[in-house]
């Protein structure tokens, strides 16, 4: 695990991609962060990451689609189908380089939090236990898309499809929380219960949910759970 | 070592392998010989694991890859036809991630690579990024990466495909050397490939074993017959009467003269020991031979007939 971790991770680093992923996930954090928080004065970041959410949608698949496509391109699949590695710790290496990625853009993002700890006007307090309960709910939102685009990755060789699959997903699984209100009752009650976005809600307004973070990292549990299973398939084609 | 038993692999409806069934004994260099697409990739990919078969079974050292496949692969050390490489990596960076997928010691790690970039001939490359690398470079890290690890098994799917006769024949050379203390599958349509190198054949068809055996089984004479060629420092009519007075001769033709000398083909009994009767005959009428050369039937003739007799097409 930690040898595919470690080359998919120096890979990341080594194309443009990632590098691009970052800096303009900057450039938007940025954004909304001079729109909401400085532009507008709100003391709430937690708002900003929420919104910000709306973007990972795009982001994180673009992340996540060389992570299987591209072995299937290279003909390097059947290296890691073949070597004394279980496909499970594949999986879950590949996975966990995403995530480093992914961690990287929080990271840049808290500068923004920090300018505005230092210069809270009119005697305010900077609300930092939400901010870091904020924070936390946006990383594990994070992880449950990230398997979501590299269960998408699984599924083609070409990284573009795997983008494209990715967000579609992504979109969908947020639609389920507007099919939910639209359709009311319990089936839609469950809708919105199963909406990975519905549940960020409680976040964005600085409510610390942990029954939602134990859904996503289930959600994310069980979608690598899948992407497993799908490569294990191949075999059997 | 390897036992390969009553294998079958459909796609939808297309059959790859119709009940192929084979064993690879320890240290044998076995050819595996078959047109394209005659299942020979499938096979492989069978035995790997990196395919599971519709049916059948492969066990490797007594373990049935279905049951425990983790433990099969790292046995076995496998270049498939298409080396899988990472350009983004330099040769070093690339045979120490294999290294880490085997678990190779760090210990071990320096002169297992040293030995092997030595065998492989990559020594002068490790620096650089794989993606600039020529097809024959690519193809020794490809080796290089079958032999990480040490596996007692080595498959090989067409590892002199696109390589100039040079390394071909430098290929060969390393094979053969391993052979020593591996068993090797090595798959080609090459015939020449399997004379040089191996020690047995299957040859496989239309997903079918068309045949199996060694190598000499194959070259040996057929239907009893033993060919050969001599040549006598005499006249024409003189190497004839004498070919005609050898009971154990049962026909000759005059093929050639050359500087002076002339050349006949000799078909006898593969028991009568026709060719020492020709030499004393010879030897009694004091002419000298030249040169006695026995034909082998070649495997070329031998492979176009066995696949030719199931004549259901595809390419050859």
């Amino acid at each position: 695990m930690e040898a595919i971790f470690k080359r998919e991770l120096q890979s990341y680093f080594k194309s443009p991609v990632a590098y691009c992923v970052v800096a303009f996930f900057g450039v938007l954090t940025g954004l909304y962060f001079w729109n909401i928080n400085l532009y507008n004065q709100s003391i709430e970041f937690t708002m900003t990451l929420g919104s910000l959410t709306t973007f990972l949608i795009f982001f994180i698949p673009v992340i996540t689609m060389k992570l299987f496509s591209e072995d299937k391109k290279n003909g390097t699949e059947v290296l890691l189908r073949t070597a004394p590695v279980p496909t499970w710790k594949v999986v879950a290496g590949k996975y966990l380089a995403s995530v480093v990625v992914f961690a990287v853009m929080c990271l840049e993002t808290v500068i923004c939090p920090i300018i505005m700890m230092f210069h809270v006007n009119d005697g305010g307090v900077f609300p930092l236990a939400m901010t870091v309960g904020g924070y936390v709910a946006f990383f594990m939102l994070g992880l449950a898309y990230l398997a979501v685009g590299t269960f998408a990755s699984s599924v083609t060789d070409s990284q573009p499809v795997a983008a494209v699959l990715g967000v579609i997903i992504l979109i969908a699984i947020t639609f389920i929380e507007t099919i939910g209100q639209t359709i009311k009752g319990t089936l839609g009650r469950i809708l919105i219960w199963l909406s990975l976005s519905s549940r960020y809600g409680d976040f964005t307004a600085g409510a610390f949910n942990v029954s939602s973070l134990l859904y996503y990292l289930t959600f994310t549990a069980l979608v690598l759970f899948l992407t497993t299973v799908n490569i294990e398939r191949k075999r059997w084609n | 070592m390897i036992e390969i038993r009553n294998l079958v692999k459909t796609y939808g409806k297309v059959t790859a392998l119709d009940d192929v069934s084979f064993d690879v004994g320890k240290g044998e260099i076995l050819g595996f010989l078959g047109p394209n697409g005659a299942g020979k990739s499938t096979a492989m990919n069978i035995i790997t694991g990196y395919l599971a078969p519709t049916s059948g079974s492969v066990i490797v050292d007594g373990i049935d890859v279905a049951d425990k496949p983790l433990e099969v692969r790292k046995m076995i050390g496998y270049l498939p036809e298409q080396p899988p490489l990472y350009g983004d990596m330099t040769v070093n960076e690339y045979l120490n991630f294999i290294c880490d997928l085997k678990s190779v010691s760090q210990k071990k790690r320096k002169n297992m690579l040293d030995d092997i970039t030595y065998i492989v001939k990559i020594g002068d490359v490790r620096k650089r990024l794989v993606r600039n690398l020529s097809k024959g470079y690519r193809q020794r890290v490809g080796f290089a990466q079958a032999l990480v690890g040490d596996p007692p098994i080595l498959i090989l799917d067409e590892p002199t495909v696109g390589l100039d006769p040079k390394q071909v024949i430098e290929f060969r050379r390393i094979i053969n050397g391993l052979g020593r203390n591996h068993t090797i599958i090595l798959s080609t349509h090459i015939l020449q490939e399997v004379s040089a190198v191996c020690s047995d054949v299957v040859i496989i068809n239309n997903g079918k074993v068309a045949g199996a055996g060694s190598i000499s089984d194959f070259t040996s004479s057929q239907n009893g017959e033993k060919r050969f060629v001599v040549t006598f420092d005499a006249k024409r009519e003189e190497a004839e009467a004498l070919l005609k007075a050898v009971p154990q001769v049962k026909s000759f033709s005059f093929s050639r003269i050359e500087h002076n000398a002339v050349v006949f083909r000799v078909i006898a009994d593969s028991k009568a020991e026709a060719n020492k009767a020709v030499f004393f005959a010879a030897a009694e009428k004091k002419i000298p031979i030249l040169e006695m050369k026995a034909i082998e039937k070649s495997l070329e003739e031998e492979f176009v007939s066995i696949i030719s007799k199931d004549a259901t097409g595809g390419e050859v």
